[in-house]
């Protein structure tokens, strides 16, 4: 393999004392193999109109991007920038686009300035370098190597090996020291936080009820059989004020968000084994509540079409049967919602309102490793 | 009803023909900066005043089921919707409202309300049968409509046209947002885009939709959209929807183009095409030789 | 040395203002070398080699922006009100994190905020794409091949670590279209078979949303993940400029040279003005163009969600095979394995394991061990060009799917048709797209052999006595007694238009994979003359089996 180090032998100081800036930098980088093999002035005579278009045009760029500058900073301070409602000239809106298009011009014409002095005046030229990526020679090879194993020699360690496998022991120690001392930090358990939600019963905070958690609309209202029409559809929330580990209560927790369904007339529904009285009133049920949280991942399913009664998650398009009790029927969804057992109680003015008679019977939401 | 009352807050309705904010419900309007609008805000308050007094009683005997009260329609108005129906209506819907199988629903309950969103919307009458109606270019004009309605309300009863001011003031506008997000977003988006539902059907986009066929909509839950009862949403939650609608769609952006507020589609479509195209252009200069 | 000459006294003494200031530092540092060696290194000029720049420097503009926006975000959970007499009306009295407030303030509050939170967003999104479009150059030429391999995985890494790092910035605002996209991340977590549970408490600190994950991602987003990002940048640049960089074949290129432009002073005003032309173009998009308007989709609370809820276009092809996974769930034992677990979290892994082990598959299979400088045209390499197809037309399905709600709306299409669509092109289409990109290769190949062999095509028909209608050939070289061209392809590109073969075509100032470069006569001298020189020597001992059939 030959080499193709085509250095040139270096000049001395002598000679380069003697050369022309150009010609001791076409010098100089010979000697690391880098070859100007042309190298042209664009306009070896100075002063033509050609060369002082070239100039202006590269000037006019920079004096653009200046101005552009000027014009940031001008209308940074006077713009009117403060939103308000519709109603007076809304004329915050060009703020942002000015800013944006005058830091623009700015760093566009800089941009284009430069290359284009470049491109116009800067000598024009072709460089070759050699890449000296030759290969290492053998002798380099062995020479590193008889070094590696003379080192470790020296270490005594391929015999020793008690020091070997102890000194093994404490690396270990250090890298895992720090990874449990981080991630143990951070470990939490799950236990059955996954397999709950806030509905679950509690004489504690619900004596009146019977423990059995009251169904709440986005304001604290307890809601009941007349706030839906047939055919609607409410968000609710178990009327849990008292905030949990985390911080959140009923309206807040991200485990909770139900959807109360009140069927259309003739809308018969095919309830899950052992779920049939799961709806209200449980004979014949015209109201159904359905854990908001898709079982696929966990985005809040809530398109529902309830004329067809299918209810549509918009983040994959599962897409559920309501009158099958939520049985995914397209997408990638796998398990219907889970159905939130409902009854309804009267209240101290004699109103009738729901109330969840038991938290769901399975985990809410997507799947994992311990859910059956 | 006057079509060009500007709305509480003193902005131009984003639509016209909403109904109008009449201002009975509300507090007295403010200052108008149109002077010409002043008059007959001021008449209309009165008339409306006057009203809400026989108004009142009608509406308390209302509450509790839907819809606000009744419109105050006359026998004329009924006899023409009536005429109308027998045109337009009466092929699919048949002559008592009784729904033609494989034509039409029957229309006996559906209310005023349902007549005006279908009719003022364009949506009815239909083109062609299928899982969604478009909207399209109302065929009535907005008196018609109201006869239909009236005529329809006449004879089945149902939700009812809403009357009187349809759009909560500024204050109300955090509200309506909050209520939009929850109860509304899920099918026309954060920025009321629509949605494609399952097989075929659509939630509609929200951008022609005037105060009062939103609140139309969900007294009446047309094609695939719940209903949202006057319990469910009081009045006053409905018009605090239609002030955040109105008034986010009536908004400037504050950052430039909104790019149809559609979000990261849209973004993908510009980073792609307007700033790696762009810079492709720039390093295809940059990297092409000088003469 | 003994001389009986005196050389002439001079005096140490630099004479030019540059000298002077040299000799400040070269007195301490001796650097007059190792200055000279880094002004003079070679750069190639071939466009496609500034697609790497556009990433870094958007990694720039990044740094810049995002540590002005440190100043004023507030990466907390904590539950506030928005005020009263708040800016924006209408969120006054909203309950929302302190995390969404700040970022309303960053928008309505923060003189000039907006305009860099969106150029921030614009670069984020541009980072990652050209990092992507830097990538395809890279494999289509086979540039990846050794001994590059090293640097191939780095730029691998640099991919899925902007990704990961785009998607955390994006949680930060802790907005309604955020808090969706990081539910699904930890169901996604969550899914993965007997740690996920774990894992997911880990991250999140308790169950979704745990009261931790904002101030997690923000140190995550400012500090970890853009350290880790500056380490393999400059491990990919020491590396660019250890092993030096590629260039395609052509006049005087050989594998043991490099041929452009120096650094000092043509590279560096060509990079340094590109630098800020990609920061215009960002500003631009920041100041026309509204990105990720927070203060429209409103504050995260669980039981919401916008319909057309998608992720930023990098995080769209896994949103797209999420889509389109059947609903396929594994229960066994007592335990579930969810369908989300195989589309967001093996999918993405062996697509990026595939990316990574192809350099080596391709050099096990082709038998290469060779180093190689020099670039392929994709042509040349029908195969690799083909697979490259297929691993577009697979992700652009993919990326399409992600948005299949929004096309749907936009189109009129049945959201159901464009899953079952997706699905099937998933599966359908990548085959096609490699037999049209294998087929396409052989038929340009073929074409730059006919005219190396026979000539460029005139346009001139001319009829012979026997009535036979020729068309007339221009030889572009030296031909044997049969009229028979005698050059042999050279990997470059062939002319194949008269006007490329004399005065140059508009296009043939663009030196580019399709168009053959002319150069000045005078160049074209001292070309010639080198790769006389180089004539002779050993052209890489065997020429390794191509990848063609």
């Amino acid at each position: 393999m030959t080499t193709h180090d085509t250095s040139t032998e270096a000049p001395s100081e002598e000679q380069i004392r003697q050369m022309t800036p150009e010609e001791a930098m076409i010098a100089g980088a010979a000697i690391d193999g880098v070859h100007i093999v042309h190298h042209r002035n664009r306009f070896p005579i100075p002063g033509t109109k050609a060369e002082k278009r070239a100039e202006r045009a590269v000037a006019l760029s920079f004096t653009i991007s200046a101005l552009a500058g000027v014009a940031f900073v001008v209308y940074f301070c006077a713009g009117k920038w403060k939103w308000h409602l519709p109603g007076s000239p809304q004329t915050f809106q060009y703020y942002t686009p000015v800013l944006g298009g005058t830091l623009a011009a700015m760093m566009l014409f800089l941009g284009v300035g430069l290359v284009l002095w470049a491109k116009l005046l800067m000598p024009e030229e072709e460089t070759i370098q050699d890449r000296h990526d030759v290969p290492s020679t053998p002798e380099d090879k062995l020479f590193a190597e008889a070094t590696l194993v003379a080192g470790l020699e020296d270490t005594g360690l391929p015999r020793r090996g008690l020091i070997l496998r102890t000194m093994g022991l404490a690396i270990g120690a250090v890298a895992t020291v720090p990874l449990v001392a981080l991630v143990g930090g951070m470990i939490k358990k799950p236990g059955t936080q996954l397999l709950h939600t806030m509905y679950k019963p509690d004489p504690d905070m619900f004596p009146d009820t019977g423990g059995m958690v009251p169904i709440v609309d986005e304001f604290w209202n307890w809601i009941g059989p007349d706030t839906l029409e047939p055919g609607g559809l409410a968000t609710v929330f178990p009327g849990v004020r008292k905030k949990n580990q985390y911080g959140y209560d009923g309206l807040t927790d991200a485990s909770s968000p139900t959807l109360l369904i009140r069927l259309r007339p003739g809308q018969k529904v095919k309830a899950r084994k052992g779920q049939a009285h799961f709806g209200w009133p449980a004979n014949n049920p015209e109201y159904l509540a359905f854990s908001k949280i898709c079982t696929h991942a966990g985005c809040p399913a809530s398109l529902y079409e309830q004329q067809t009664s299918r209810l549509l998650c918009p983040c994959h398009q599962s897409q559920f049967e309501v009158l099958e009790d939520a049985k995914p029927v397209f997408g990638p969804a796998t398990r219907s919602l889970p159905k939130l057992p409902i009854k309804v109680v009267t209240d101290k003015n004699g109103a009738q309102r729901f109330v969840a008679a038991d938290d769901f019977d399975e985990a809410i939401g997507p799947g994992f490793w311990e859910r059956r | 009803m006057s079509d060009d009352i500007e709305s509480e807050f003193g902005f131009e309705p984003a639509v016209s023909a909403t109904g109008a904010a009449d201002g009975a419900a509300q507090k007295p309007a403010r200052t108008s900066k149109r002077r010409g609008g002043l008059r007959r805000r001021i008449s209309a308050v009165i008339v409306l005043l006057s009203a809400l007094g026989i108004m009142g009683a009608s509406y308390a005997a209302f509450a509790g089921s839907s819809g606000a009260s009744d419109t105050g329609t006359s026998k004329d108005d009924i006899e023409a919707g009536r005429q109308l129906y027998s045109v337009s209506c009466i092929t699919c819907h048949g002559a008592n409202l009784q729904g033609i199988k494989g034509q039409g629903p029957s229309l006996v309950g559906v209310g005023s309300a349902a007549v005006y969103f279908q009719v003022s919307t364009g949506r009815m009458p239909a083109t062609g049968q299928g899982a969604y109606q478009a909207r399209k270019v109302a065929k009535f004009d907005e008196q018609e409509t109201e006869q239909i309605a009236a005529y329809v309300q006449s004879i089945g009863g149902g939700p009812t046209i809403p009357v009187g001011s349809l759009r909560g003031d500024s204050a109300t506008i955090s509200l309506g947002g909050q209520l939009f997000r929850i109860n509304c977003a899920s099918c026309h988006g954060t920025t009321f885009k629509g949605a494609p539902l399952s097989a075929g059907k659509i939630a509609p986009s929200l951008n022609e939709a005037t105060d009062k066929q939103i609140i139309a909509a969900m007294l009446s839950g047309p094609e695939s959209m719940p209903v949202f009862s006057d319990n469910q949403l009081t009045p006053a939650q409905k018009r605090a929807i239609v002030a955040y609608i109105q008034t986010i769609k009536a908004s400037k952006d504050p950052g430039g183009a909104g790019i149809d507020r559609i979000g990261p589609v849209s973004e993908a479509i510009v980073i792609w095409v307007g700033g790696v195209g762009a810079l492709m252009i720039a390093i295809l200069w940059i990297g092409a030789k000088t003469r | 040395m003994t001389t009986t000459t005196v050389p002439p006294r001079r005096s140490d003494e630099p004479r030019t203002p540059q000298g002077k200031a040299g000799k400040f530092f070269d007195d301490r540092l001796n650097l007059a070398k190792p200055l000279r060696v880094q002004l003079n290194k070679v750069f190639p000029d071939h466009w496609s080699f500034m697609m790497g720049e556009i990433a870094l420097y958007s990694f720039i503009i990044l740094l810049l922006t995002g540590t002005y926006l440190t100043f004023f975000f507030d990466p907390s959970m904590v539950e506030t009100v928005y005020p009263k007499n708040g800016t924006y009306v209408p969120m006054r009295g909203i309950t929302m994190s302190r995390a969404y407030e700040s970022t309303l303030n960053i928008t309505f509050d923060v003189r000039g905020g907006l305009v860099v939170r969106q150029i921030h967003h614009w670069a984020a999104l541009l980072f990652v794409a050209a990092m992507l479009v830097h990538m395809c150059r890279v494999f289509f030429t086979g540039a990846f091949r050794k001994p590059r391999e090293l640097n191939w995985l780095i730029g691998l890494s640099l991919i899925a670590l902007g990704i990961i790092e785009g998607f955390v910035g994006y949680s930060l605002p802790d907005d309604l279209l955020s808090g969706t996209g990081l539910r699904i991340a930890y169901s996604i977590v969550l899914s993965i078979p007997v740690v996920g549970t774990w894992l997911a408490f880990l991250v999140f600190g308790g169950p979704f949303p745990g009261d931790v994950i904002i101030g997690r991602f923000y140190i995550a987003h400012v500090l970890l993940i853009p350290g880790i990002l500056l380490l393999l940048i400059s491990a990919h640049l020491a590396l660019i400029v250890r092993q030096k960089h590629t260039e395609f074949p052509g006049p005087g290129r050989s594998e043991h040279t490099v041929s452009g432009e120096r650094v000092f002073p043509l590279y560096a005003a060509k990079a340094g003005g590109f630098f800020f032309i990609v920061f215009g173009v960002c500003a631009a998009l920041g100041g026309l163009a509204q990105i990720n308007p927070v203060w429209l989709f409103g504050p995260y609370q669980p039981a919401a969600v916008s319909s057309g809820s998608q992720p930023d276009w990098y995080m769209m092809f896994l949103d797209g095979s999420t889509r389109l996974f059947p609903s396929w769930e594994i229960r066994l034992w007592h335990h579930t394995l969810p369908p989300l677990f195989w589309p967001t979290v093996v999918l993405p892994g062996i697509l990026f394991t595939l990316a990574g082990a192809y350099p080596f598959i391709e050099a096990k299979m082709t038998n290469d061990r060779g180093k190689h400088n020099l670039l392929q045209r994709p042509r040349d390499v029908p195969v690799r060009t083909a697979l490259g197809c297929m691993a577009l037309t697979f992700y652009m399905v993919l990326f399409l799917s992600g948005g299949n709600d929004i096309i749907a709306k936009a189109f009129d299409i049945s959201l159901n048709a464009m899953t079952w669509g997706g699905r099937i092109a998933l599966l359908v289409l990548p085959p096609i797209a490699y037999l049209v990109g294998y087929r396409v290769c052989l038929g340009l190949q073929r074409h730059d052999r006919e005219v190396l062999e026979h000539g460029i095509e005139t346009g001139i028909i001319k009829m012979l006595p026997s009535g036979e209608y020729i068309e007339v050939h221009q030889p572009i070289g030296p031909t044997d007694e049969h009229g028979h061209g005698q050059l042999s392809y050279g990997g470059r590109p062939v002319p194949k238009r008269m006007n490329q073969l004399g005065a140059a075509s508009p296009l043939s100032q663009i030196r580019g994979f399709f168009y053959p470069v002319k150069e000045k006569p005078e160049i074209q001298a001292a070309l010639d003359e080198l790769e006389q020189r180089e004539h002779g020597d050993v052209e890489t001992a065997e020429g390794p089996k191509q990848l063609t059939d």
